[in-house]
């Protein structure tokens, strides 16, 4: 069983802590994206599971075994690298059994390896290159194949796609979902693209600041997001924020008001909020609706038109920005002022704290 | 014109105008290619420095007749094999060290390169004087240990390589810096992929920091060989080619032609060495530099 978990795992480098008391835990066979801004620590926590970097503190179990001061070889791991990690001067063949001979395995063994590794990843044809000769996708595939023949209970991925072109990488993106379907093995993938995150997981963990924000499935991240920085992080393009002020609470419906919202209804869970209380509005942009007795009125920005839908930017009565996704063929001209409705079973309220106060099943 | 100087050979365009390198052609040819076709030419001449005749090949002739340039030539290519090998394998041997997590690893990487800094007549003197058979520091301390330290410079058999030890002890603090640079240059993902394969230390250097450094090894193997067929001045400051011609080599053999007024002499013996070291580094170059489909 490769089940992982991480207890009140920290990590300091001097008297700075990175990651501040992680508690996770991974099922056998789970695809698990970690996900976050740049320096949020996802990263350095994937290290601390593969043993490339100490655990200040904390526990890490792979299986039931205690890691923290295992050795990377002994940890049952692979790790994909970012820059692939793959050696110059050997051929793909020795690129991908060099994990083998390095513990010695028989050549005849070693080669029966390589070669299905290289069948499941379809390169056979390219064995006798070296890395300089091959494509950015051909090199992804040669790490994975490296990380494959090891065939570990936890594969880990250290943001593998990022250098790749933006085709490429929703190619790549359906091939390791493939590999984790073909393979069942448990992996842990790091991640500052959402997008990834949202269709390869089956659990997302977002970080920041080296704490985590919430775990879940991506799509009860996208619809009931537990703060204002999950609101934000998750979703493209990104979630629009207002303050508003709690007018009445009616059961689970909350009435708000503000600069930019005129006596607009939310369902909330009514234990968190009270009339006169300052909270944050989040409306997703695919949540807006042009309607003239629509509670949010806005002068359009930008108007980006991708065909399918059109992304307008709005400048609301405070000057603050929102992004708006309409249908692709609707007309709309700079500076024309457009009244827009939210639906209330999707629009969300944060507290001061930015935690979420919306509930839904 | 100056635009076709300009446009390189694959048709590439300079960023800068053809005149830009003007100055730097200019010394170039005032400096170095006007004194190299001098010396052909001169090395074809009977010259006193004030009056050259022509005599065709009678100095290469003459140069090849002298009883010692056999001893020389072998001397010469014994001396950069043995300089250049011992500073790869030392140089790489420190680098390591040097690029490990070590105490004081900044003062230390300063020593070992300061005895590139000083005088090479200096140190010649100086181990000159280290070495003396009798009175030198080196066997009076051997002596202590009860062993009878060899005649370093004066025994015909171990000159040449004594002064080579020399050698090797002032300049393999530049073969350790070019090493340095090239170890470092290694990205640190080679060594955690193989830490996750289970590498040992000495697998990680035999896997990825020897054929990783290659381009550091050619760099030194060509400088210190190239360096070593052309040494003069340690020789001359410790043996000057003694003791008889022991440890004579081209360069001193050449010296010594010089000295006794042969110009026209010395200079085809110039050229010699030049085609010599031509017809040796080539090649070594050319198999050391050969590319690896680098990524």
């Amino acid at each position: 069983m490769a089940s992982l978990s991480l207890s009140s795992v920290r990590k300091n480098y001097g008297a700075l802590p990175v990651i501040k008391g992680v508690d996770l835990s991974i099922e056998h066979g789970e695809f698990v994206v970690f996900v976050g801004p740049s320096g949020c620590g996802k990263s350095t926590l994937l290290r601390m599971i593969a043993g490339l970097e100490e655990i200040t503190s904390g526990k890490l179990l792979i299986g039931s075994k205690l890691c923290n001061d295992m050795e990377p070889r002994d940890r049952g791991i692979a790790m994909v690298f970012q820059s692939y990690a793959l050696y110059p001067h050997l051929s793909v063949y020795d690129n991908v059994g060099f994990g083998l001979k390095l513990a010695k395995t028989p050549k005849d063994v070693r080669d029966r390896k390589i070669r299905e590794a290289a069948r499941v990843l379809k390169m056979e044809h390219l064995l006798d290159r070296k890395p300089g000769q091959l494509s950015g996708g051909q090199r992804q595939r040669v790490a994975i194949g490296r990380a494959i023949v090891r065939q570990p209970e936890v594969f880990l991925f250290d943001e593998p796609l990022s250098n790749l072109d933006a085709a490429l990488r929703v190619d790549m993106r359906m091939e390791i979902a493939k590999l984790h379907k073909e393979l069942g093995a448990t992996m842990i993938y790091v991640t500052h693209d959402q997008v990834e995150a949202m269709t390869l997981a089956d659990k997302i963990v977002v970080l920041d600041g080296g704490v985590v924000q919430q775990v879940g499935a991506p799509i009860e991240l996208y619809q009931r997001p537990a703060n204002l920085f999950v609101a934000g992080f998750i979703g493209s393009p990104k979630m629009n924020f207002t303050p508003v002020r709690v007018d009445a609470v009616n059961g689970n419906r909350v009435a708000v008001s503000g600069e930019d919202v005129i006596n607009l209804t939310v369902e909330a869970d009514p234990s968190n909020v009270s009339p006169g209380d300052t909270m944050t509005l989040g409306v997703r942009p695919h949540d807006l609706a042009p309607n003239q007795a629509g509670s949010i009125v806005a002068r359009v920005g930008l108007v980006e038109r991708l065909g399918n839908e059109t992304i307008v930017s709005l400048e609301l009565v405070s000057g603050t920005n929102w992004l708006v996704v309409l249908d692709g063929d609707r007309p709309l001209a700079r500076g024309e002022t457009l009244a827009l409705g939210a639906d209330p079973a999707k629009a969300i309220l944060f507290d001061a704290a930015g935690k979420s106060v919306t509930r839904r099943s | 014109m100056v635009t076709a100087i300009a446009s390189t050979a694959n048709g590439r365009r300079s960023p800068y105008p053809g005149w830009f390198f003007l100055p730097a052609a200019i010394v170039y040819g005032v400096f170095f290619l006007m004194p190299t076709f001098a010396s052909f030419y001169f090395s074809l001449t009977r010259w006193s420095l004030f009056e050259a005749s022509f005599i065709g090949l009678e100095n290469f002739i003459q140069f090849f007749r002298e009883p010692f340039l056999v001893k020389g030539l072998v001397n010469t290519v014994l001396y950069a094999a043995v300089t250049s090998g011992m500073k790869v394998v030392i140089g790489l041997l420190l680098a390591l060290m040097l690029t490990s997590q070590i105490m004081g690893r900044g003062l230390l990487r300063a020593l070992v390169f300061f005895p590139v800094l000083v005088s090479t007549i200096g140190v010649g003197i100086t181990f000159t004087v280290l070495m003396h058979p009798t009175k030198g520091a080196i066997n009076e301390g051997l002596s202590l240990l009860g062993i009878a330290g060899p005649g370093w410079l004066t025994d015909p058999s171990l000159a040449l390589f004594s002064v080579a030890l020399v050698d090797v002890w002032k300049g393999v603090g530049l073969a350790t810096v070019i090493y340095i640079a090239g170890i470092v240059a290694i990205p640190k993902d080679y060594y955690e992929a193989a830490r996750i394969d289970g590498g040992t230390k000495f697998q990680n250097f035999l896997y990825i920091t020897l054929p990783l450094s290659r381009p550091a090894t050619a760099t030194v193997i060509t400088l210190s060989f190239i360096g070593g067929l052309r040494t003069f001045d340690l020789i001359w400051a410790m043996t000057k080619g003694g003791p008889g011609f022991a440890s004579d080599t081209i360069a001193s053999v050449i010296y010594k032609q010089y000295q006794s007024g042969f110009f026209g002499l010395s200079t085809a013996g110039n050229v010699v060495l030049f085609i010599l070291i031509a017809v040796l580094v080539v090649p070594i170059t050319a198999v050391l530099n050969r590319r690896e489909g680098h990524q």
